[in-house]
Order: structure tokens, then C-alpha cells, then sequence
């Protein structure tokens, strides 16, 4: 019994479903029917971007636009006309050209094509069959100057020689020129520039139009690029301070183990360590975000540099002075924070700077791995416009730095030979009541060990 | 005393073979290659089936074409070193280093502002590449997340023009590093070409597949500096004379069997 009413149900329900599929086939038949009309269906209109930096389309500077249909069912088509917004202009070169392709694969597809500032019109050899997908390239068109939403519009002939109306297409945004954009548009008419870049050498490497557009589109990278050292510079000075501290240890596998990390990492390139930080952790189930790795890797790398620069600037305050703190009954700790750091900082600020300066310019390494810094910005630009001029102007904002702290060093280079030489001026005299004072303290600490003892 | 003067001579001989070289370099500039009966290649040599190295040595079918170019115009074939793909372009205009470009250079009118292009031996489309275990289904799914491309390469262009402004696009060296980054999780997606795209994920990085491929119909060139269209004109000869005699089809049904040559009109 329940079996019988089971079936019955899904019978019923059956009948349910075939008599919706016929009345969903009906309406389908009855749409394919009306956009059979259109006979083209639009798969996209888009525009490349003509900003040298920046992906929005400017209006009035030429682009390339692509227009892509397929062909609908029991249609061809012989012949298409795009008709461009009002306000179009054509750059130097303009031209259209079609692709056919069945599915991935491109067919010969002989044709005619005119281009205007109103339209353009593509026209087949032989009719384009059903089912194939044609793609338009528009080279070198500017799309009208006021910022807005535009579209294209225009008509197909088909095999029959009928003319139809194309649905229109999806609004390209356009936006007004940029105060970089003009000027640099502006700078394309001028004689001054044409004649400096007829100099190949001047035109490839200090294009003018470049300069320009590369300061603002690069500040934004170098931002980027400062903000790494400044947060991964700071990060590395109290690892290094702990290392150089381990690698002075009196445990020997203390120092055996300072020693090994500070080898490995002095040892190896940091382009290597980038690339097995960043491809090489997210293996083991580790996925940082690739700025903040960037950060990591670069106080990492540094730490193991400034250990060597801290434990050299320690070890040159002579030991006689931990002897002093120890006789004026100075706890060790105490002796290396009041006593050995503050002298050891002055000594090793040159040395720590310049490895600052050489840690800002490494973070052009991390470009190789995707990390968006100064270097990525302008190496997308070169890319784009196959001119070294961003490489340039990117080479003059890590100037902006470097230079400075290069002068800053030698300075306080000069300050501290300046104060060596005034302590080793009359040092002569200096020299035995000193000793004289150390040999008396060390006599000091010898006797008070022997009494512990 | 004896070394010394042995060094002295072994310097000066260096010398003079550097500033021969020079002069040598300098001279030659007038003829069909920058060095006579040299055919000299910049390529970026990470782009299988088309390029890659081997041992040390490049191979693929563009290595096997310009060799079969290079022998019909009787030209000894030297690929450089393996060139940075987005500055490539640039240093074939210069002229200076190399006499062609031959990285799977889709030619577009952008470019053709910079360098020449023979007449397209192949027939290529993008592709999206996500990993398996990703849920995307096609190129538009991607939009507003953090996608991949090679620098200087169509698929970045494609990236802009069609994904939304939320979009972060990383561009990267090397085929081969964006889909390390791809596999290690730097980027959800990567957009290059369909033909590499099907080697990658075929032969190297099993775990990723091709979501979607994307008609473009493009069509490769081999580009040539703007100043030198007598070596572009024998190149195109050269290039019509391999089809003739079917070197061509050979060459290329060997690397893609099945496919059917492009007929390498102009």
C-alpha cells in the first residue's frame, strides 16, 4: 500500500515537473525567439587604461577599446559598426581589427575594416557563422574628454544583407585628465621636449613626461619601502643587542649557537632567505601577510648583522672599565646598561647607520616576491611603458634618503676622531695616572676575591 | 720576477682582447645581426612548452623554430643569458644587445610603437589558474581578490581591463614565481598564457588547474628593432620558407601534437 502511494505521488510529481519544463521551454523559446532579433550577444565592452600610472581610462588621450560578441543561433553576420560616443577623437594610428574564434581557437577571418572619429566599420569575406565569438580591437581611440559613463552603439549586416541594431553595450567609465595627466599631455606638444627625446639616451632613461608622472605614481612606494626599515630596522636592534649578548656568553654552546645564526644569516644572501621565507613557510601551514613577512625577514636579516657591529663596539670599551664598575661594586647588568651601552651606542651609531642605509636599499629585493614597495611600483611602471625613466626617478627618491644619513655619518665620523684625538692628544700624561688608577682597582678586586675565597 | 712579468702580459693580452672586442662590437653595427653571422636571442627562458632551460641550456618549440629560422638564413643561433621579460621589449628596440626578442611576445599595436614583429607563428588565449582545492570557478570570481601576473605580459593587461578596482594585482619576474606564489598562497589567481598554463599545471604544479581559459586569440611575434627591417624582412622569408618546406609543421607538431599549425600569414 505504501509502495502504490509512493508511486503515485511521484508520478504525480513527475507530470508536475514535465509539464513545467514545457511551459519554462515555451517562455525560453518565446525570449530566444525576441533576442534571436538581436542576433549578437554582447559579452563585453571594456577599455585598456591610459594612465601611465593609475588603472582608470582618462578621456580625449588614446586607449584601446575591446568589444566582444558571439554570434547567436541561425545568425551570421557579415558585416559590424560601432558607433563611438559623441566627442570621440582618433589618435595617431587608429585602426579596428577583428578576431574570430570558435571556442580557443582563432580562424582566419579576412576582412575590411574604416575607422572615423563617429565609427568604425568591420567588414567580413565571408559571413560569420553562428555560434563563433568576435572580438574587435579598437587601437588608439579617445573616448570623449568630460568624465561620464560611456557606451557603444551600432549596427550588424548579416549574410542577407539585413541590417539590425546591436543592443548596446556595457558603459565604459571614463574620467577627466589628472592635473599629472594634463601636464604631461601638455609636455607632448611641447618643441623643447620632442627635441630632448630625439636623444635616444635622454628619451630612455630622463623622458620629461616620465619624471613627471613617475615622482607622485612612485611616492606612495617609497613610502611603502621607508615604512618597511623604519618598523624592520627598529624590530632588528634588540635581537642583535640579545645575540651579541649570546655570542659573548661564558657557556660555550651559547655562544657556539649565537655564532652558528649569525653565520648562517652573514652567510647566505637575503634575496635567498626572501625567497625561502616566502615560499618556503607558507608550506609548513605559516601564511603571514607579505608585507608584514617582508618586515620580518629584513629585522631577521639585519639582527644578525648589527649582533657583530654591538659585540665589536663592546668589546672595544676596554675591559679595564668593567673592572672599575665591578670594583665600585656595580652588579654586571648594571655595569652594561650605565656603564658599557651608553658609550658602546656612540660608538657604533656610524656603523649601525650605514647598516640601515644598506637594509632601506635591500627592501627593493622584496619586489621579487610581490611585496608592493617602491621598487614593484616603478618596476610596473617600466613594464608599462617600456621606458627606464621610472628606474631613474625611483634611484632619486632612495637618494632622498641615503645621501643624507651618508653625510650624517661622516659627520659624526669626524666628531668622534675629533674626541679620540683630544683624549689621545695628551694622553701621555693621561695615560699612567689611569693605569695607575685601573692597576690599583684591579689590585682591589683581586684582594676582594681572594677574601671571598 | 718571472711571474710577474707573465701577469703583466696576461693583463695587457686581456686588455687588448676587451678593447678588440670593442672595436669589434662598435664595427659591426651596419650589417644584418649585431654580430656578423650571429642571430642573437633575448628571451626570458622560463615560459614552457615555448622556452625554457634545461640543463643549463634552452629548449622548447621557440628554440627549435629559431634554430630552424636561424640555419635557413645561415645564421649561427646564441640565446642570451635568460633576460628580464618586461624591460625585453625595450632592449630589442635599443638594438644594442640582441637582434630579436623571442619570449612568446603577443603582438599588440602598444608594442609595436617600440619594436617590429615577423609575421605570428602561434595561436595563444589566457587562462585563469587557481588551486584545486579553491572554490573559484571562473576569471570573474576573482574579482576584488589578490591575483597574479607576469610583468609586462597581456595577462596583466587583462587583469586591469576586466577585474574591478578592488582588485590587487601582484606582477611578478617569472612564470615559474607566480605560480610558486600561486601554490604557496601569495596569490588566489594567476593570469598568463593558456598554452604555459596547461604545461604548468600538467607537468609541475599538479595541485593547481585551469579554471578558466579566456578567447583572446592572440597571436605571437618574434620582435625586431624598429631600425633593422632588412633583418626583419629576411626573418619573415625565412619563416615562409621553413613552412614551405615543412620544417615548420614538423617543428611544431613535435611540441603540440594534435594542434594544427598556424598557416603564418601575415
Amino acid at each position: 500500500m505504501i509502495k502504490v502511494n509512493k508511486h503515485s505521488t511521484a508520478s504525480s510529481t513527475i507530470r508536475s515537473i514535465l509539464v513545467t519544463i514545457a511551459v519554462l521551454s515555451l517562455i525560453v523559446c518565446l525570449t530566444a525567439g525576441s533576442t534571436q532579433a538581436v542576433g549578437l550577444t554582447i559579452n563585453k565592452t571594456t577599455a585598456q587604461s591610459n594612465q601611465i600610472v593609475g588603472n582608470n581610462i582618462i578621456g580625449g588621450v588614446p586607449t584601446r577599446i575591446t568589444w566582444e560578441a558571439t554570434v547567436g543561433a541561425n545568425e551570421t553576420v557579415k558585416q559590424i559598426t560601432l558607433v563611438f560616443p559623441e566627442g570621440t577623437a582618433l589618435g595617431e594610428g587608429a585602426n579596428s581589427k577583428a578576431t574570430v574564434l570558435d571556442d580557443l581557437t582563432r580562424l582566419d577571418a579576412p576582412q575590411t575594416s574604416t575607422i572615423s572619429a563617429e565609427q568604425t566599420t568591420v567588414t567580413f569575406d565571408e559571413p560569420v557563422a553562428s555560434g563563433l565569438l568576435i572580438r574587435i580591437e579598437m587601437y588608439f581611440i579617445a573616448l570623449p574628454e568630460a568624465s561620464g559613463e560611456y557606451r557603444l552603439t551600432g549596427s550588424y549586416v548579416d549574410s542577407a544583407g539585413k541590417e539590425r541594431e546591436l543592443q548596446a553595450s556595457r558603459a565604459i567609465s571614463v574620467i577627466s585628465a589628472t592635473t599629472v595627466d594634463v601636464i604631461t599631455l601638455w609636455m607632448d606638444d611641447q618643441p623643447w621636449v620632442e627635441l630632448w627625446n630625439s636623444v635616444l639616451f635622454l628619451k630612455v632613461f630622463l623622458n620629461p613626461q616620465l619624471i613627471v608622472a613617475s615622482i607622485p605614481a612612485l611616492f606612495l612606494g617609497w613610502l611603502r619601502s621607508l615604512l618597511l626599515v623604519l618598523v624592520g630596522f627598529p624590530l632588528a636592534i634588540p635581537i642583535g643587542l640579545a645575540i651579541s649578548f649570546l655570542r659573548m656568553s661564558k657557556l660555550r654552546i651559547i655562544r657556539f649557537f649565537a655564532a652558528i645564526y649569525v653565520n648562517v644569516i652573514r652567510g647566505t644572501p637575503l634575496f635567498l632567505q626572501i625567497y625561502i621565507a616566502f615560499f618556503g613557510l607558507p608550506f609548513l601551514g605559516i601564511s603571514i601577510d607579505s608585507y608584514i613577512l617582508g618586515i620580518l625577514v629584513l629585522a631577521v636579516n639585519s639582527s644578525a648583522y648589527l649582533a657583530e657591529i654591538f659585540r665589536a663596539g663592546i668589546q672595544s670599551i676596554p675591559k679595564g672599565q668593567f673592572e672599575a664598575s665591578a670594583s665600585l661594586g656595580m652588579h654586571p647588568a648594571q655595569t652594561m646598561f650605565h656603564v658599557i651601552l651608553p658609550q658602546t651606542i656612540r660608538r657604533v651609531i656610524p656603523t649601525a647607520t650605514s647598516e640601515f642605509i644598506l637594509l632601506y636599499k635591500d627592501t627593493s629585493l622584496l619586489a621579487a616576491v610581490g611585496v608592493m614597495e617602491q621598487m614593484m611600483f616603478a618596476k610596473s611602471m617600466v613594464a608599462s611603458t617600456g621606458n627606464m625613466t621610472p628606474y631613474i626617478v625611483s634611484a632619486g627618491y632612495y637618494l632622498l634618503i641615503t645621501l643624507p644619513l651618508t653625510k650624517i655619518i661622516a659627520e659624526f665620523e669626524k666628531k668622534l676622531a675629533a674626541a679620540d684625538d683630544n683624549s689621545s692628544a695628551p694622553d701621555d700624561k693621561k695615560k699612567p695616572k689611569m693605569s695607575l688608577l685601573e692597576r690599583m682597582k684591579s689590585i682591589q678586586k683581586i684582594k676582594a676575591l681572594r677574601n671571598k675565597k | 720576477m718571472s711571474k710577474k712579468r707573465s701577469l703583466v702580459g696576461l693583463a695587457i693580452c686581456l686588455m687588448m682582447a676587451i678593447s678588440l672586442s670593442l672595436v669589434g662590437c662598435g664595427g659591426s653595427s651596419g650589417g644584418l645581426t649585431i654580430t656578423p653571422g650571429v642571430l642573437t636571442v633575448g628571451s626570458d627562458c622560463d615560459y614552457p612548452p615555448f622556452i625554457e632551460m634545461q640543463g643549463g641550456q634552452p629548449s622548447g618549440f621557440e628554440y627549435d623554430l629559431l634554430a630552424a629560422i636561424a640555419d635557413e638564413m645561415g645564421l649561427e643561433l646564441v640565446y642570451l643569458e635568460p633576460q628580464n621579460f618586461d624591460t625585453l621589449l625595450a632592449s630589442v628596440a635599443a638594438g644594442t644587445r640582441m637582434d630579436v626578442g623571442v619570449s612568446s611576445f603577443t603582438i599588440t599595436d602598444e608594442r609595436k610603437q617600440l619594436v617590429n614583429f615577423t609575421i605570428p607563428y602561434f595561436d595563444s588565449n589566457q587562462a585563469v589558474v587557481t588551486m584545486i582545492d579553491s572554490s573559484y570557478t571562473n576569471a570573474m570570481d576573482l574579482d576584488g581578490e589578490t591575483v597574479g601576473a607576469q610583468s609586462g605580459t597581456t595577462g596583466a593587461d587583462w587583469v586591469r581591463e576586466n577585474l574591478g578596482p578592488d582588485t590587487e594585482l601582484k606582477e611578478f619576474n617569472g612564470a615559474s614565481e607566480l605560480m610558486a606564489s600561486l601554490v604557496a598562497g601569495g596569490v588566489e589567481g594567476a593570469f598568463y598564457d593558456e598554452p604555459t598554463a596547461a604545461f604548468f599545471v600538467a607537468n609541475t604544479y599538479t595541485n593547481s588547474h585551469i579554471v578558466q581559459s579566456i578567447p583572446t586569440g592572440e597571436q605571437y611575434g618574434i620582435a625586431v628593432a624598429q631600425n633593422n627591417t632588412e633583418l626583419l624582412n629576411t626573418m619573415n622569408e625565412a619563416m615562409i620558407a621553413i613552412k614551405k618546406n615543412g620544417v615548420f609543421d614538423e617543428i611544431f607538431s613535435r611540441h603540440f601534437p594534435g594542434v594544427s599549425p598556424p598557416s603564418l600569414a601575415a
